[in-house]
């Protein structure tokens, strides 16, 4: 017999290191005389956006357009360090690093463009749609490429190096208390799942998920991170089991190790709550791991609510479930006598 | 060592290779056809999809020597920068590329079933690509881009 169920995760998680390690990402900035800028950083671009990132933060940040920034990452001759893509840390780590080298670099341009146009203060400059002029006064304003020429004849240079540390302090170790992590991410999701009584085999037909990613920068990309975590949340509660033998893989192949294919993954509903992180990049917090934790809590309170069974040890395999239903028939019929 | 032809491309080539060659090495190594990447090697993952006669195969599990006279369509065959494929248009529309690596096979499994029939039902897209593993993106997007194509025609 086929049983539906409803399931609900929840998730908080602290993203950065952690734990009073030191938490640095760093990044070089130059604004050109072609009106685009470079960002180079350490930080590697595994394929979840974040060089998109830096070059939307950075076009942000002194009015260009995003391809208009050309983003060098990841190049340990060139480049400098900014940590492990890991702890859900790029966006928001590195995404501070880059602001803080373009806000560096603006610093001087700004200057620069208040003494060629006569305005008393920087304040009074702007950088918008590629020009850079006075504010409030459009007929004293110039394409950002040409007062970076002007300046370039005069020997002047814009250019920045900066960083940025993720604020954390050690948890005392004998109290546990202290504030190991900042910002923190928030997830819940619901999952709709299917289970074949006879078989054992679960099936996740709909995962609605809903996450605080502070403020979404990309969000063709948070939904790519969110799916992306709920197809790893289901191959983790339904799939994978890595199998250790006196310290050695017993099944090191995607034969053996299974991970969720086309098949697996359901109709995904990815949903975002956007409250803006007061330290991140134009309020951007990081949203990697997170989008996988409250899927797997999800899934098996689902089954449970399907099936009346708890499955504790993961992941819930058929022969798992199927032997969850006979103890709980067991017991059943124990109780009868 | 054996002689073979191969359409590649539509590009006739005749090479000499070790009669224990796999397709994938003819391509990558003897043709410098790159975007064709190996994965597991053992077939499970589909990166080295490639399409031999109108059926999409996985070239690391197939001799060169057996494609022999075959007809081959790699990724550098599908559509390029200036004038991409529809199926290579919608991935990027949608958003369906995060780290790229399975992408050159989902093309082609894509372009594939799309040529055979050009509107598929949902469950037909997922039975198409389920043969391509994808770590990054959950499918949705790669099942949705399918979908656009072929909305947009092929």
């Amino acid at each position: 017999m086929k049983k539906r169920g409803i399931g609900l995760g929840c998730a908080w998680y602290g993203t950065g290191y952690g734990n009073g390690f030191p938490d640095v990402s760093s990044a070089f900035v130059e604004i050109h005389d072609d009106g685009s800028a470079t960002v180079l950083t350490g930080a590697v671009d595994v394929g979840q956006g974040s060089n998109s990132i830096y070059a939307q933060i950075a076009a942000e940040e002194l009015g260009l357009q995003a391809q208009d920034i050309c983003v060098y990452s990841a190049d340990t001759d060139a480049t400098p360090d900014s940590g492990t893509t890991a702890a859900t840390r790029q966006t928001y780590n590195t995404g501070n690093a880059v602001l803080r080298a373009v806000r560096q670099a603006k610093v001087s341009l700004l200057d620069y463009a208040a003494h060629k146009f006569s305005c008393p203060t920087a304040e009074g400059i702007e950088l918008s749609g590629g020009y850079i002029g006075v504010k409030g006064d459009p007929s004293r304003r110039m394409p950002l490429a040409d007062m970076v020429f002007q300046a370039r004849l005069q020997g002047e240079r814009f250019i920045s190096a900066e960083s940025s540390t993720a604020r954390s302090t050690p948890v005392d170790p004998e109290t546990g208390q202290g504030a190991p992590y900042w910002p923190y991410a928030f997830g819940c999701q619901v999952a709709e799942v299917e289970v074949d009584t006879e078989t054992g085999l679960v099936h996740v037909l709909k995962v609605v998920a809903v996450h605080d990613v502070g403020k979404a920068l990309n969000p063709t990309q948070v939904e790519g991170q969110i799916a992306g975590g709920v197809a790893q949340g289901i191959g983790y509660a339904l799939l994978e089991e890595l199998e250790l033998h006196e310290g050695k893989i017993k099944n090191p192949a995607l034969s053996s190790y299974l991970i969720p294919t086309a098949l697996d993954v359901p109709n995904i509903e990815a949903f975002f709550v956007e409250e803006a992180e007061a330290t991140g990049p134009f309020g951007a917090k990081g949203l990697g791991e997170p989008a996988m934790l409250p899927t797997v809590a999800a899934v098996i309170n689902a089954i449970d609510d399907a099936v009346g069974v708890r499955i504790t040890s993961l992941p819930a395999t058929p022969e798992r479930i199927l032997q969850a239903l006979a103890d709980k028939k067991e017991e059943a019929n124990l109780k009868g006598e | 060592m054996m002689d073979i032809k191969l359409m590649v491309n539509n590009k006739p080539y005749t090479l000499n290779i070790e009669p224990s060659e796999r397709l994938l090495d003819v391509l990558r190594t003897r043709l410098g056809l790159m975007g064709t990447k190996e994965g597991c090697g053992e077939g499970e993952c589909g990166a080295c999809t490639v399409i031999v006669d109108g059926k999409t195969v996985n070239s690391c599990l197939v001799l060169a020597a057996q494609a022999n006279g075959s007809e081959i369509t790699t990724i550098e065959g599908v559509g390029n920068r200036r004038k991409p494929h529809p199926v290579q248009k919608a991935f990027v529309e949608v958003g369906a590329v995060q780290c790229g690596f399975c992408t050159p096979g989902m093309v082609l499994s894509a372009k594939n079933l799309l040529d055979k029939k050009s509107k598929p039902s949902d469950d037909e897209i997922s039975v198409a690509m389920s043969g391509n593993l994808c770590r990054c993106t959950g499918y949705d997007k790669i099942l949705r881009a399918v979908k656009l194509a072929s909305q947009e025609g092929n």
